[in-house]
């Protein structure tokens, strides 16, 4: 990998304020836990979906910001080990309309039972679980 | 596009020459509230010229404690800026290619 050509530090300028919440994705979005509207724990940001631009495709000039469409989390656990990442097919898309806040964790605005991604918990329950003895009700 | 494929690429400027490699994207919820969340607007790309991995931001925010991490991280990531999407010509897998008249701006978070 070639040495980085240095910016000189008088080039570089106050930058322009954005009116709302500024969000860094590696610093507020990513790995982050997502919790659904009750407090529950659904997974994890493994991935950011954008609108756009087509990758590696000139961009016209004045094109409009793209923005988040969603979360994706998926299978990601063999990609961050050995690199690359899973095919788009494989995550688990929750809009960005649902989401409610960011903070320490991403919080929802939907129960986590109406979302895809918390599939292996309804599975649990239902498969495993519910066959226990005494596994369908709270305990007594 | 899907975050991942961008973040850790390599930037260069107009010429081709190496410019740093992509340690983060900066987003902006500044559209016309909506029914949650306004939309997150991309503002552009944080460029650090050294590393890509970034550790708790310190060198984005007035973090300072402990002492020697955050001297640490702030001079690994030193020279580190912010691109405007204006200022962006193509953008993937491949790597970032800016604009020949791009403008370096401080990569700090407002507070």
């Amino acid at each position: 990998m070639s040495k980085a050509k240095p910016i000189p530090a008088q080039d570089i300028k106050p930058a322009p304020r954005p009116a709302g919440l500024v969000l860094d994705a590696q610093l507020h979005l990513l790995d982050r836990q997502i919790l659904d509207v009750d407090g529950v724990p659904v997974t994890t940001v493994d991935d950011v979906e954008l609108s756009g631009p087509a990758p590696d495709e000139p961009i016209p000039e004045g094109a409009e910001a793209p923005h988040i469409t969603g979360l994706l989390t998926g299978p990601v656990l063999g990609t961050r080990i050995f690199g690359g990442r899973p095919p788009s097919s494989r995550f688990i898309r929750i809009p960005w309309d649902m989401v409610a806040g960011v903070d320490t964790v991403v919080s929802l605005g939907v129960r986590a039972n109406s979302l895809d991604a918390s599939w292996v918990e309804r599975w649990m329950r239902d498969q495993v679980i519910a066959k226990i003895p005494g596994g369908r009700h709270d305990p007594e | 596009m899907i975050l991942n494929d961008i973040l850790g690429r390599d930037v260069m400027d107009s010429n081709g020459e190496r410019l740093g490699e992509v340690s983060d994207v900066r987003f902006a919820l500044d559209a016309a509230p909506a029914q949650l969340l306004s939309r997150a607007r991309m503002v552009g790309i944080v460029v650090s010229p050294r590393t890509a991995t970034s550790f708790l931001g310190y060198e984005r925010q007035d973090l300072s404690q402990p002492w020697p991490v955050a001297q640490l991280l702030r001079w690994r990531h030193r020279g580190s800026f912010l691109v405007l999407w204006e200022d962006i010509a193509v953008m993937g897998p491949d790597g970032v290619r800016l604009r020949s008249e791009f403008t370096a701006y401080e990569s700090t978070l407002p507070r």
